[in-house]
């Protein structure tokens, strides 16, 4: 009897001797070909070492997890320092799909899947390591808004490492080696995870949707463009600090089981764009840009005064923000609702100049609210990226 | 801040390797790392360090100790089963290796161990360590990094270190 293993050996065998007779060359290239395409995730990586950390001017990945820790009592600036010289060691490594040093699971390091993770500090830290004259410019807590209902287990931390792949299981990976070197130096305050599109499912460029439908990022700044710098990228203060950025984190809950009583047409009004295409009212596509003073022919604006889109428009103040953010998605109620929402990302160089103005508008006046909660806040600030022997905050801590 | 050289060294010594440069060292180290755990976080205790070794000279070469500031002994352990458990003990001989082969000291195998420190060593920080060879010149490990980790099962009983 031939055993499956033998059948299965001999049939590749008689494939083998058939391709040689048919020119061997072609049919192993194809097959080379196919393996390439096959394991393209595992092969695309970031580049870990330059002037900015990593996750942030990057075409979003597919899987997201926040860890934020509070720092043990009696953690030291040396701790501080030893601990992101761990992290650095473990970010660099994973970045090239290696497993860390140390690492107890090797073998799940089988591809880079554009890992990243990037660094972050909370106002709480510098509080605790008595460095609060160390903190950045337009660095502040907020203040609380009406519209929140914000819960402890979402919000604040004192560290945060914001790990994102294109895999599943290099996140998990990587959050496992991680969280691991960090415990020497503080505990898990919590932890968030989330998710994108995989990549291949929208063309680079094309603005990913959340789950209430919309296009969410339309008036972001380009990736790798000058907007982008004079938008995030911080120019001035320490050197720790220039070429970082401020994060502001919303964990934002959405009421689908309300949202989607509403029409399309009531969706888009609320919003101040169509779903389907993204296009502002006033407009036929996602690039046009909003007219703010369009009226319909019987004189109301086109775009209705509590539309999101007006209410989160720049003033004229340089109020404008680099959002990143992906979903969440938790278990199903017992009657049936989605309980979903963003990690919502928002990137600036001045926290108090950038986001709080247009978050003040948004919270005084914004039909959106009626569907959306945030019920998480916290925010951060993400030294400069690092290059040779550096390690991540340097200076900072010192 | 120069901690990353023992990582440099490590990542180029491969090269070195590929374009058969006469400089490739005989004994080649990669990814060391030491032990921070509760064993190592205190004056009088222990720990293990880990690398993978590769002789790349002709002749059989035999880690047979070490030494280091911060230890007051440096030995070559392993673990074995004796009576149905794990016990680590020094390793007669010290680990052989053969011309061409890697051995790998790896947590529930065989390790150097660090005894008697006489500073603690907790996790994140880079000290030196010298390994004696027979066969071989001495290898220093610079920047050696303390890495926090429970895995191999490694338990360590102190009084069964004084001997």
């Amino acid at each position: 009897m031939v055993s499956r293993r033998g059948f299965l050996a001999s049939s590749a065998a008689a494939a083998a001797s058939a391709a040689a007779g048919l020119g061997v060359g072609a049919a192993a290239a194809t097959q080379v070909a196919n393996d390439q395409a096959q394991t393209s995730t595992a092969k695309r990586f970031l580049k870990f070492e330059g002037p900015h950390q990593v996750g942030i001017e990057t075409p979003i990945q597919a899987v997201t997890n926040m860890v934020t820790f509070d720092l043990l009592p009696g953690t030291t600036l040396s701790d501080m320092q030893r601990w992101m010289f761990l992290l650095t060691d473990d970010i660099r490594r994973m970045a090239n799909g290696e497993p860390v040093l140390a690492d107890p699971a090797p073998e799940l390091a089988i591809g880079a899947a554009r890992f990243s993770a990037y660094v972050g500090f909370g106002p709480s830290m510098f509080r605790k390591l008595g460095i609060e004259n160390r903190m950045p410019e337009g660095l502040i807590d907020l203040p609380a808004f009406s519209i929140d209902d914000l819960k402890d287990e979402f919000s604040g931390g004192d560290v945060l490492i914001h790990v994102a792949a294109d895999d599943p299981v290099v996140l998990s990976h990587g959050v496992r080696n991680l969280v691991r070197d960090s415990l020497p130096f503080a505990t898990v305050r919590w932890n968030q995870a989330g998710f994108s599109h995989t990549p291949g499912m929208v063309p680079e460029g094309v603005t990913h949707r959340n789950l209430m439908g919309q296009v969410d990022g339309t008036a972001n700044p380009a990736l790798d463009s000058d907007d982008f710098d004079e938008v995030v990228w911080i120019k001035d203060g320490p050197q720790w600090i220039q070429g970082g950025t401020l994060l502001v984190f919303r964990r934002i809950a959405m009421q689908l089981d309300t949202w989607d009583q509403l029409s399309s047409v009531g969706k888009g009004e609320v919003i101040g764009r169509t779903l389907k295409e993204g296009a502002p009212l006033t407009g036929s596509k996602e690039s046009d840009l909003p007219d703010f003073e369009a009226r319909s022919a019987v004189g109301l604006k086109v775009i209705p005064e509590f539309a999101h889109i007006r209410r989160a428009s720049d003033s004229g103040q340089g109020e404008r923000i680099f959002r990143r953010p992906f979903s969440y998605e938790m278990p199903i109620s017992k009657a049936g609702s989605m309980d979903v929402g963003l990690l919502w990302c928002a990137y600036q160089r001045n926290i108090e100049k950038q986001y709080l103005p247009m978050q003040l508008r948004l919270a005084e006046l914004d039909l959106l609210n009626r569907w959306t909660l945030p019920i998480g806040s916290a925010t951060f600030a993400i030294p400069r990226g690092v290059t040779g022997d550096e390690v991540i905050a340097e200076g900072l801590f010192s | 801040m120069k901690l990353r050289n023992a990582f440099l060294i490590a990542a180029v010594a491969p090269l070195l390797v590929l374009t058969g440069c006469a400089s490739t060292p005989a004994v080649e180290i990669s990814d060391p790392w030491v032990r921070a755990s509760d064993y190592s976080d205190h004056v009088g205790g222990m720990t293990g360090v880990f690398f993978e070794v590769k002789n790349n000279s002709s002749e059989t070469i035999t880690l047979v100790g070490g030494s280091a500031e911060i230890a007051g002994k440096v030995e070559i352990h392993e673990i074995v089963m004796s009576g149905g458990e794990m016990v680590m003990q020094q390793k007669d001989g010290g680990i052989s290796i053969e011309p061409g082969q890697t051995h790998v000291l790896e947590m529930g195998g065989d390790h150097v161990m660090l005894m008697d420190l006489n500073k603690a060593i907790v996790a994140g920080d880079v000290l030196s360590v010298t390994l004696d060879f027979e066969g071989a010149e001495d290898v220093t490990l610079t920047d050696l990094v303390a890495k926090p980790s429970d895995g191999g099962d490694e338990t360590y009983h102190e009084e069964d270190h004084n001997h």
